[in-house]
């Protein structure tokens, strides 16, 4: 290389470092109006500054600007202050006086979002039209394994299973009706996470999938321009239920839906013996009508494994029905003498069937199964 | 041209036009700045590049671009270093192509995320032309500025914020959950705090919920469940677990009262909740008249609740506390906190009402075409109540004009995924007379294992009441189907496909059950491609008016049919034609099935020789409603 070319590039090296330079401390200062800890803003990069720029300004306009859903008088809520808020604390506080209240305030308010966040099991997502994740509150890393700061900004495309994002996008959609009615959304998706049994797994090459329940609404605004999005609460399904009721009963059965067991519960809530259902498919027990909704519940387990079934009718066997929900999961089913790995292991359906409803109509014999008089067992 | 961005970390590199001013550049990079390839950034790397290789399916030129990053970091690192192996220049060589897209996928996100930031800041917006990068970073700067208005400074070092103000994300989580949290005490229910947001979810207005008793909000019959979550009586049982891994019931064997108790405890139930009818706005008389509670219009929906149960100090409490009442501890109010969602699906519960038109209802049959579940509303359209029709045909009913039809769209269902629509027939009422249906057809297959396990049929009335039947002379307006169908045998009706045989002689029954078997003999025979006898129904043959059919009927069919029999028998059977067919059967029970049907059908070898045998059949039964002598139509192989 000849001593002009190198001054040249010296030259341009130096031009380069400065203009880095100034680009940096633009990028710092940037950090520095982000309402975040230190730990956490040391540690961005710069793409990462920006999405969580663009996070800030977007959740601002969103929660300040205007909806357009019919009933606006509640929801229009001013950065940092709600009355309702204040109400809150106050009723919790067993009516302490508000001055004393101020100064606590902000501690209040986020053992308050804690509360909710713990009892809701789950973390909030708020998603863009184009799915980017606006919004992820701070106990996403508890479900996913990375932090809010590493996720935010990013696009759910890249963290959810692609046979999911079909589904997600239709969601993700928000149809003219849908501006004015706020519609609802409910539905499971696979996400990616970090998370291992020992913890938050530092090689995100072994990151599995959990599979999440996503429900909340759509939300748009109007004005000042016009924006829509999602607000999620995400939750995983647990896999273990804790059952304190009465009015909940297990069944398990196998990938077609049919029964293999089912517990003493359902005897007593339903009137089947636990006999007369091995082998049937509970697409005989349910009512014509939600059969939409179990096909939808079993496609959804077949594909993610875990599923949500919205309501549906459960007939009772001696005559009516009543409405249940179900928690359903694909688990191995297990042989007692047999090892537990291996991709072989033939599967089964856990059902957890939560009764919402007493029997209705219970004289009202719908099908075969109800009409016991007629065949002798 | 150098490189414009290496980013702090190099989560974003940016790739120059010279290899060797790249390298030089990144190495004074990592040496500069005082956070090199952080977790933060390397995770931001590698999540969008490493985790495709998970995906199942994921795209091709995703999993090059994983690979090529990976190297990437490697290569680069091995430059740094200094070492100069040949495995190295492979690498180089293989990934010089790759790695400059890669560079420039960097460069592209980097200005992507540059452009929705302007696109974002309202001074950036007016701009005609494109910004570059360093000035709409500092508007960003001075907008952000802008918005944080007179919020407390965030660098403090103590301070721990959120990203989100509390309000805010209070807000927002009720308002995502569709829900309200509440706490009752659990002594008596008492609702000490309810969120604004039940306002939206029952109608209630805070005011009218705080301090009242939960359970004269809750539908009577869920009472029972909710006081069993609230209560820490012993009586109840002890905690059910599921055990994920064996899916088995594990009794957790607790010490019942203060476990259940104990600060944390979850609770998850269901329970249907009171929906006040009236807006709060309206004038004074309304509200009086929903206050007289009539329980048939009372509106409730179902909420599911969730939370955990927690213990208050009373002496925080002040007022709130319930001293008196606590059978626990009397220095502490216990209560559940807890949020209640209402599920996108649930609407409001309305006893006995249906959303689908009045004129419809729903029924499913078997294969073979047996009613195993009725909607009750077929009772007020058919005069049957749902347990006179399960278990028999439904081609006990149809009008044998549009038998041929009908059979034919029973037969399509079967084979098609898809929505069969029937035309206009007539089906029988319980007092004889005809009502006009019109029905949606569709086999419903088990997601798991393809296979039809029922079908689900949507009928509409058409009209009610239509002529009383005759056979012959019933031209009602809407039968014109059954014209097309046939070959001039308007008489008798020949449905195609069907063996006329015996008594069977269009017996309703065995119509339903030849079309189901029709479809598991092609599947069997399909199945094995090798048999060479006759497949009577592979789909092409379809449309062929007479075709032959093996009548294999597996003996469990026998009871079906002859139990049908019996109760068909039972029924009214009047005017209708199959009911003279159908009382033969009753008459005859021991019958059974092989003489009925005709075993040696089957195994004809000849179409035609088949053909012949139904063809006299058919000659000789001209008159269906009298008694056919069954001796004479013996079979034997």
């Amino acid at each position: 290389m000849t001593a002009d070319k190198e001054k040249r590039r010296a030259i341009s090296r130096e031009a380069a470092r400065k203009r880095r330079r100034v680009e940096s401390e633009v990028f710092e200062d940037l950090s520095r109006l982000l309402p975040l800890q230190q730990s956490v803003r040391d540690h961005l990069d710069k793409p990462s500054v920006i999405r969580l720029t663009l996070s800030y300004i977007r959740m601002h306009t969103l929660l300040t600007g205007k909806t357009a859903s019919k009933s606006q008088a509640s929801h229009k809520v001013k950065c940092g202050q709600t009355t309702e808020g204040q109400l809150v604390r106050h009723e919790l506080n067993g009516g302490r006086g508000e001055e004393e209240e101020k100064v606590t305030d902000d501690a209040d308010a986020s053992e308050e979002i804690n509360m909710y966040l713990r009892i809701l099991e789950g973390f909030l997502m708020v998603l863009s039209s184009e799915g980017d994740m606006i919004y992820l509150s701070g106990n996403v890393s508890k479900y996913m394994g990375l932090t809010q700061a590493e996720l935010m900004g990013h696009n759910i495309f890249e963290f959810s299973h692609p046979c999911d994002h079909e589904e997600i996008r239709n969601n993700l959609r928000v149809t003219a009706e849908e501006v004015w009615s706020g519609e609802k959304r409910d539905f499971v998706m696979r996400i990616k996470s970090a998370l291992t049994h020992r913890g938050r797994s530092p090689n995100l090459k072994s990151a599995t999938w959990k599979v999440l329940h996503c429900q909340g609404r759509a939300k748009v605004c109007v004005a000042p321009s016009s924006v829509s999005c999602l607000l999620l609460t995400c939750q995983p399904l647990p896999l273990s239920h804790t059952l304190l009721s009465k009015h909940t009963f297990t069944s398990q059965h196998s990938m077609d839906m049919r029964f293999t067991y089912c517990d003493q519960r359902m005897t007593l809530l339903l009137g089947y013996s636990t006999e007369e259902l091995l082998g049937r498919s509970i697409y005989d027990l349910c009512h014509t009508l939600d059969t939409n909704c179990l096909t939808k519940n079993h496609f959804n387990l077949c594909i993610k494994s875990q599923s949500v079934s919205g309501r549906y009718r459960m007939l009772v066997r001696g005559g009516g029905y009543v409405w249940v929900e179900s928690h359903s999961a694909v688990i191995p089913s297990v042989r007692s003498s047999k090892s537990r790995s291996g991709a072989n292991q033939p599967l089964c359906i856990l059902c957890v069937t939560y009764v919402l409803s007493g029997v209705e109509e219970p004289s009202l014999q719908l099908s075969l199964d109800q009409t016991i008089h007629r065949y002798p067992s | 041209m150098s490189a414009r961005n290496a980013a702090a970390g190099g989560g974003d590199r940016v790739g120059g036009e010279l290899a060797d001013v790249l390298v030089e550049d990144k190495q004074s990079d990592s040496v500069s700045l005082p956070s090199p390839m952080t977790p933060a950034s390397a995770a931001g790397m590698s999540l969008s590049m490493e985790m495709p290789r998970k995906r199942k399916g994921s795209v091709d030129n995703q999993d090059t671009k994983s690979a090529s990053m990976d190297m990437d970091i490697e290569d680069l690192e091995e430059r740094h270093n200094g070492s100069d192996g040949e495995d190295q220049h492979v690498k180089m060589k293989c990934f010089r192509e790759p790695h400059s897209q890669i560079e420039k996928r960097r460069r592209d996100k980097m200005n992507n995320l540059i452009d929705k930031l302007s696109a974002m800041i309202p001074t950036c917006n007016p701009m005609s032309r494109k910004l570059d990068k360093l000035t709409v970073l500092r508007m960003a700067v001075q907008h952000l500025k802008s918005l944080k208005g007179s919020a407390s400074s965030f660098s403090e070092a103590n301070y721990k914020p959120s990203f989100l103000p509390n309000e805010d994300l209070k807000h927002l989580i009720l308002k995502a959950a569709d829900g309200f949290l509440f706490v009752v005490g659990c002594d008596r229910g008492k609702i000490v705090f309810v969120s604004e947001s039940v306002t939206k979810i029952l109608n209630y207005s805070r005011a009218e919920l705080i301090g009242q008793s939960l359970f004269d909000y809750i539908h009577p019959k869920d009472m029972g469940k909710v006081k069993e979550q609230l209560s820490a009586s012993e009586l109840y049982p002890r905690e059910r677990l599921i055990d994920a891994k064996t899916g088995l019931q594990v009794q957790a064997d607790l010490p019942v009262g203060a476990a259940r108790l104990c600060t944390g405890a979850r609770r998850s139930f269901f329970c249907r909740m009171k929906i006040n009818k009236i807006c709060v706005k309206v004038e004074e008389k309304e509200f009086q008249a929903s206050t007289s509670k009539k329980k048939e219009s009372q509106k409730y929906c179902t909420v599911h609740c969730t939370g955990y149960m927690r213990s208050w100090p009373t002496s925080q409490l002040g007022a709130e506390g319930e001293g008196d009442a606590d059978k626990q501890d009397s220095s502490h109010f216990s209560c559940l906190v807890a949020v209640g969602r209402v599920h996108s699906h649930s609407t409001a519960q309305v006893n006995g009402e249906v959303r689908v038109k009045p004129t419809e209802f729903i029924t499913r049959y078997a294969m073979d075409g047996k009613f195993t579940f009725v909607d009750q509303r077929a009772t007020t359209i058919l005069g049957y109540l749902p347990q006179e029709l399960l278990g028999t045909s439904c081609y006990e009913y149809f009008h044998q004009d549009d038998l041929p039809h009908l059979a034919d769209r029973h037969r399509k269902v079967l084979r098609s995924k898809e929505k069969i629509e029937t035309n206009c027939y007539k089906f029988k009422t319980k007092s004889g007379s005809f009502v006009t249906l019109q029905s949606q057809w569709f086999s419903f297959v088990n997601p798991w294992t393809k296979e039809v396990e029922y079908l689900v049929s949507t009928n509409t009335v058409i009209s009610y009441d239509n002529s009383r039947t005759c056979r012959s002379g019933s031209k009602s307006e809407q039968s014109s189907n059954s014209k097309t169908s046939e070959d001039g045998k308007k008489s008798l009706p020949v449905i195609p496909g069907i063996s006329t045989t015996t008594g069977a002689m269009i017996y309703a029954g065995s119509i339903g059950t030849q079309i189901a078997n029709e479809l598991l003999d092609s599947n069997r025979m399909n199945s094995s491609p090798s048999s060479g006898s006759v497949s009577p129904f592979s789909l092409s043959q379809d449309k062929c008016p007479h075709n032959q059919i093996s009548n294999n009927v597996p003996n469990g069919e026998a009871t079906d049919m002859e139990i049908a029999g019996k109760s068909s028998s039972e029924e009214d059977a009047q005017g209708a034609t199959f009911s003279g067919a159908e009382s033969l059967m009753g008459e005859n029970p021991q019958m059974d099935l092989d003489s009925v049907v005709g075993p040696g059908l089957g195994s004809l070898s000849s179409d035609e020789a088949a053909m012949a045998v139904i063809m006299s059949l058919l000659e000789t039964d001209t008159n269906l409603g009298d008694a056919v002598d069954f001796e004479e139509m013996h079979w034997s192989l």
